[in-house]
């Protein structure tokens, strides 16, 4: 079985947001506040005037970080968050209760509650709706300009995320909370 | 339990404080139903929470009556569990108001969780046995079977030894229940200032607190503050343990602030420095909830059994301030703390207001209580009777 992961060279961001329309339109993700699978963070740059440091202005694209150790999982009392066989969390809607014990137990702001299933949602890496497919990249993937993410089989040393990783220093947000999460920021 | 008729079920005296009581109650009963219709109508939408705070005042109000619940369970276990002589008198009471103050606990958390029925059928189908609030809601389930049945024995059937079996039972449970309750908060590894040891004890002290100011209101409104030589023998006792807790909730809470503040920790320090800003801890917590009452019990040597009865009543505001920080501190800071868009500024603490339908449920919950105690009052012989002295 895959284990699949993103790299995201997230200095090549140009913050369009591209991503976050392809998501919500292939993902059927409703147009409401708070209702987002993924999103770009923007970092101000610092300094004061005239010393500020351009460099310092950056863009994190950001998701749920499909964690190994996911503390979500770990609270939901009914298992409807669980792990698929690809190692991705998921949230079974008919297991959901809403009891948003999930949503306060993600250090990581993931997850949001859908108002039309009135249940737990977040980033599935699109698996049911382009994995299924046949395809073999996310719908943020796919439409970046920038070519910022990298989608693939962590499992495979041969997969262009394994290859990337190995090649480049990365780092993963909220690491020392021990969630293991797949997400990698490439340095 | 009292043969009773319901012309009876309905007639009380006609004092200015009773009538107060019946119109605070009724009103309650209505806030309540009136705000269950329009969750019914408007689902979450009726409520204020957010992704980024998705809990409110209505998990409060659940935590708010659970620990009110095994805190009258604790102290009457001090009779008819442990045999202390003195606090038997207060067993079939306090079980009742523990019964009732978990059922108006269940009735506001069915109106939060989004699919309580859902929840019956996969909290046995796919049990999530990593979650706290799995073990928290089934074990108070199992504590409200086992203090039903004690109740049953301790009231109706009255069978000493059975009583005694299932109050054992529901007590140990009911710890049980309540300190997964805290693990809920405490096993929050993204939110630093509930992350820990604190919240699982704690709840169980100050479960014992709202225990006994529960107690203390409740003899106070039935002795209209007249109490018989054995009632405020047995109140002298209640109050010297009362100011004994509160003494070790002071300290237990000043060491959680000062770790929390010490060496500035990211996130925690931050956090509860914005939390003990904040009236609602300094004046509602700290000042209603716990200094007024141990100043009372303090100065008075414990013998101001009326003034302890006033006390209790600021000391349960406090105790509601005490669990809405408990859920609001823990979420108000944010997960991500960059900003989504150009022109914004970055989050900062989390602001959450409870709405209006919350108010009306999570508040509407107190007059289910105070008409379910009313009910019980009058059906069943609340008070010691014969039997139960062997």
């Amino acid at each position: 079985m895959a284990r699949y992961g993103m790299a995201l060279n997230y200095k090549n961001c140009i913050n369009c947001r591209a991503c976050e329309s392809a998501c919500k339109e292939e993902n059927g993700v409703l147009l409401l506040p708070d209702h987002y699978r993924i999103w770009v963070g923007v970092k101000e740059a610092e300094g004061q005037f005239p010393n500020i440091s351009i460099a310092s202005q950056t863009y994190h694209p950001s998701q749920c970080q499909h964690c190994d150790n996911a503390p979500c999982q770990q609270v939901c009392p009914t298992n409807a968050t669980h792990y698929s066989p690809d190692g991705m969390v998921m949230v079974d809607p008919t297991r959901c209760i809403l009891c948003t014990y999930c949503i306060n137990a993600c250090p990581y702001d993931a997850r949001y509650v859908d108002q039309r299933t009135m249940t737990v949602d977040k980033c599935t890496f699109c698996s049911d709706t382009r994995l299924a497919n046949g395809e073999t990249t996310t719908a943020c993937q796919a439409t970046c300009p920038t070519k910022v993410r990298v989608f693939g089989d962590l499992d495979d040393p041969n997969s262009e995320i394994s290859q990337l990783l190995a090649k480049h220093e990365y780092r993963r947000v909220k690491e020392h909370l021990g969630t293991k999460p797949k997400l990698f920021y490439i340095l | 339990m009292n043969a009773i008729s319901l012309k009876n079920l309905f007639s009380f005296e006609k004092t200015p404080l009773n009538l107060l009581m019946a119109f605070v109650t009724v009103a309650l009963v209505a806030a309540f139903f009136a705000g269950a219709v329009i969750y019914i109508l408007h689902g979450h939408h009726a409520y204020n929470v957010t992704r980024q705070h998705p809990w409110g005042l209505l998990i409060s109000m659940y935590v708010f009556f659970v620990v009110s619940s095994t805190g009258l369970c604790i102290i009457s276990s001090i009779g008819h569990v442990f045999g202390i002589q003195e606090f038997q008198q207060i067993g079939k009471r306090a079980i009742a108001g523990a019964i009732i103050t978990i059922s108006s606990g269940f009735a506001v958390i069915g109106l939060e969780i989004g699919h309580p029925v859902t929840m019956l059928i996969y909290n046995v189908l796919t049990p999530g046995l990593t979650s706290a609030i799995w073990w928290m809601g089934t074990l108070y389930g199992l504590y409200l079977t086992f203090i039903c049945l004690e109740f049953f024995f301790l009231a109706i059937k009255e069978n000493h030894t059975f009583s005694k079996i299932f109050g054992i039972c529901g007590l140990l449970v009911g710890l049980a229940a309540h300190s997964n309750l805290g693990a809920v908060f405490g096993f929050l590894i993204s939110r630093p200032s509930a992350n820990g040891v604190f919240y699982p004890v704690y709840f169980i002290l100050s479960a014992m607190i709202t225990g006994c100011y529960l107690i203390f209101l409740m003899y106070g409104f039935k002795y209209k503050m007249n109490f018989p030589e054995k009632v405020r023998v047995m109140l002298v006792k209640l109050s010297k343990i009362l100011g004994m807790l509160l003494a070790v909730l002071i300290f237990f809470e000043a060491w959680k602030i000062l770790t929390a503040l010490y060496g500035d920790m990211p996130e925690r320090a931050a956090t509860i420095m914005h939390a003990i800003k904040h009236p609602n801890f300094w004046f509602g917590e700290l000042t209603l909830g716990m200094l007024i009452p141990f100043v009372v019990i303090l100065v008075s040597n414990a013998q101001a059994i009326k003034a302890t009865v006033y006390a209790s009543i600021t000391g349960m505001v406090g105790i509601f301030f005490m669990r809405y920080g408990l859920v609001h501190d823990t979420l108000l800071y944010p997960m991500t703390t960059l900003k989504r868009a150009e022109y914004q500024l970055a989050p900062s603490f989390v602001d959450y207001f409870p709405s209006a339908t919350e108010f009306m449920i999570g508040f509407g919950g107190i007059g289910l209580s105070l008409i379910m105690y009313y009910f019980a009052d009058k059906i069943f012989n609340l008070d010691e009777s014969e039997e139960t002295h062997h």
